[in-house]
């Protein structure tokens, strides 16, 4: 599903975030990404959303070389990924409920259909009671899973989390993980970025490891093994 | 082979089927929160349509004061007239039968045949020369005296053209010449207006531009966003579209209602104050025809100014 070839990103200043990264993960896979702060596990999930081009190698997701895509093709690929930020990313003056209802309405769905699949999502991250409160008006881990409602709203063929339980209490992220096996187990290919070595030790699931932009990890064996 | 896989990728990633309804929507949607948009900070939006109306106004005004110009050149025509000396070959059968032919064209009002005859018995009686200059032929050649009737200059200046094409026509004299002096003033003028019309516009693309730029900038954040969720640049675009829309359909009302008021103000003063020169003053007024290019150019010089802003900084709304 995701692969990548000698992929190195070195951002504008010569800081290089990422060198020479090979690995493959199958449709399908749940797969933890870590590593210490700045290790470039962000910069490694704004590669595969195309937020950010690789300085050198390819990049292919559903048999799609990124590099290839045009403005147009990058939105309709986008549309596939269910994308949550380390920042969140919401719509500050837009209600929790506009907020989730996002990707349905770029989509071009309807009303009644998007009404009723928003009222899902939130019901799944127990924010049903709050989507006509603004995010300002959430706490922080509430606005986390405003922006977990949102990936997973579309059912997505490839669900991309950051830190997606950086602000959440143990109980609430063990939840959130069991909702994002969930949609494993109907066939979503996850990848997480976490520093949360609890959490991944207790979920057996394949690790990536990155240390200053490189895999210390055999890319290809599954840690659950 | 690069192509293909380009072309793969574009076919995988396309949307299973257009959903037109959903598009549709959208529109629906972008058009109506542009407007709520606009009634919702009515100072800052009346700012810009107002500009936006005051630029329209004064071409507008002027094209009315050119067409009344026009208007009354065409009065000022009559007691014009056109004088065809014929060449010497031409028989008095054929130069009268030229003049019958002339009698008969719509935009003549008048035709006189004056023979070599004629001519020379009143060239005599004015001088009385009869005496002092025996020639033993008669010089003055046969001539036709076309009065043309009211008509646009453009008209005029097709007829002088036919006449003086004629064969049996040598020579042509037109005693329309401080008409033709007017027209060039008023093409003066013309050309002065249209390239007011081509600043003013300039400048309400500018303005819009501008408007639009800022309303940008302040969304710049969200637009980020929806592209991380999938939006296409057109998606993107269009709620800014409509914003210049309505600024261009809001402008060119006012500029509209703007009349009005200088209709209801102005009108009878005007017409008094020309009526004591003996003039008629032109209806400070649009017929429908004119309304609607009116709301067109404006609408249509605000989406251009709209579409340059988002050439300009929708690269600048790329999430990072
Ligand atoms: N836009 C940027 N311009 C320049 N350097 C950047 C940029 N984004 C990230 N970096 C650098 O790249 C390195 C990796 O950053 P990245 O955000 O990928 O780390 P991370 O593993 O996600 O860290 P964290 O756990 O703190 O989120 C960092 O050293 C950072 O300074
Ligand atoms: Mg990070």
């Amino acid at each position: 599903m995701i692969h990548f070839d000698q992929v190195s990103k070195r951002y504008d200043g010569g800081f290089e975030a990422l060198s020479s990264l090979s690995f493959n993960i199958d449709k399908g896979e749940f797969v933890f990404l870590t590593g210490h702060s700045g290790a470039g596990k962000s910069t490694l999930l704004k590669l595969i959303t195309a937020i950010e081009k690789p300085s050198s190698g390819q990049i292919r997701v559903d048999g799609i070389q990124l590099k290839t895509m045009n403005r147009r093709d990058i939105a309709f690929y986008r549309r596939k990924l269910g994308i949550v930020h380390q920042d969140h990313q919401l719509l500050m003056n837009h209600s929790v409920f506009d907020n989730v209802a996002q990707p349905l309405i770029v989509a071009g769905e309807n009303p009644s259909d998007i009404k009723r699949r928003v009222h899902a999502a939130l019901d799944k991250v127990g924010l049903l009671s709050r989507e006509k409160f603004k995010p300002i008006q959430l706490s922080g881990g509430e606005q986390q899973r405003v922006g977990i409602a949102r990936a997973v709203v579309k059912k997505p063929d490839v669900i991309l989390a950051d830190e997606p339980t950086g602000n959440l209490d143990p109980a609430l992220s063990r939840d959130i993980m069991s909702l994002f096996a969930q949609f494993n187990d109907i066939g979503t290919t996850v990848l997480i970025a976490s520093h949360d070595l609890g959490l991944i030790a207790r979920l057996n699931y394949r690790v990536l490891s990155l240390k200053q932009g490189r895999m210390i990890t055999s890319p290809f064996a599954s840690g659950a093994a | 082979m690069a192509k293909n896989r380009a072309a793969t990728n574009r076919r995988r990633n396309r949307a299973p089927k257009v959903d037109i309804k959903g598009w549709y929507r959208h529109h629906l949607m972008c058009a109506r929160s542009a407007l709520m948009g606009l009634i919702r900070q009515p100072i800052s939006s009346a700012l810009t349509w107002l500009v936006i109306a005051i630029a329209l106004l004064l071409p507008t005004l002027f094209y009315i004061a050119l067409q009344a110009i026009n208007t009354q050149t065409q009065a000022w025509q009559e007691g014009g007239q056109i004088t065809l000396y014929l060449n010497n070959t031409t028989t008095i059968d054929q130069g009268q039968a030229l003049a019958n032919e002339l009698r008969a064209r719509p935009e003549v009002s008048t035709v006189e045949y004056i023979s070599k005859q004629q001519a020379w018995d009143s060239f005599r009686s004015v001088l009385s020369l009869q005496s002092a200059l025996e020639l033993d032929e008669n010089p003055l050649p046969a001539s036709i005296v076309v009065v043309p009737i009211e008509q646009s200059m453009a008209d005029l200046e097709a007829l002088i053209l036919m006449l003086t094409d004629l064969a049996d026509v040598e020579d042509i004299q037109i005693d329309l010449a401080w008409i033709e002096r007017l027209n060039n003033v008023l093409d003066l003028i013309e050309s002065i207006v249209q390239v007011l019309s081509i600043i003013l516009a300039t400048a309400v693309l500018l303005i819009v531009g501008n408007t639009i730029r800022l309303s940008i900038e302040s969304r710049k954040a969200e637009i980020q966003i929806i592209k991380l969720l999938g939006a296409t640049d057109n998606y993107v675009r269009r709620p800014f579209l409509y914003l210049g829309f309505w600024y261009g359909l809001s402008g060119g009302l006012a500029a509209w209602l703007l009349l009005t008021l200088i209709s209801l103000n102005f009108q009878n003063q005007l017409d008094t104050f020309l009526a004591s020169y003996g003039l008629t003053a032109p209806a400070i007024w649009l017929n429908v025809r004119e309304f609607g290019i009116l709301l067109l150019s404006s609408i249509l010089v605000s989406l251009m100014g709209a579409r340059i802003a988002l050439w300009r900084h929708l690269k600048d709304t790329d999430p990072q």
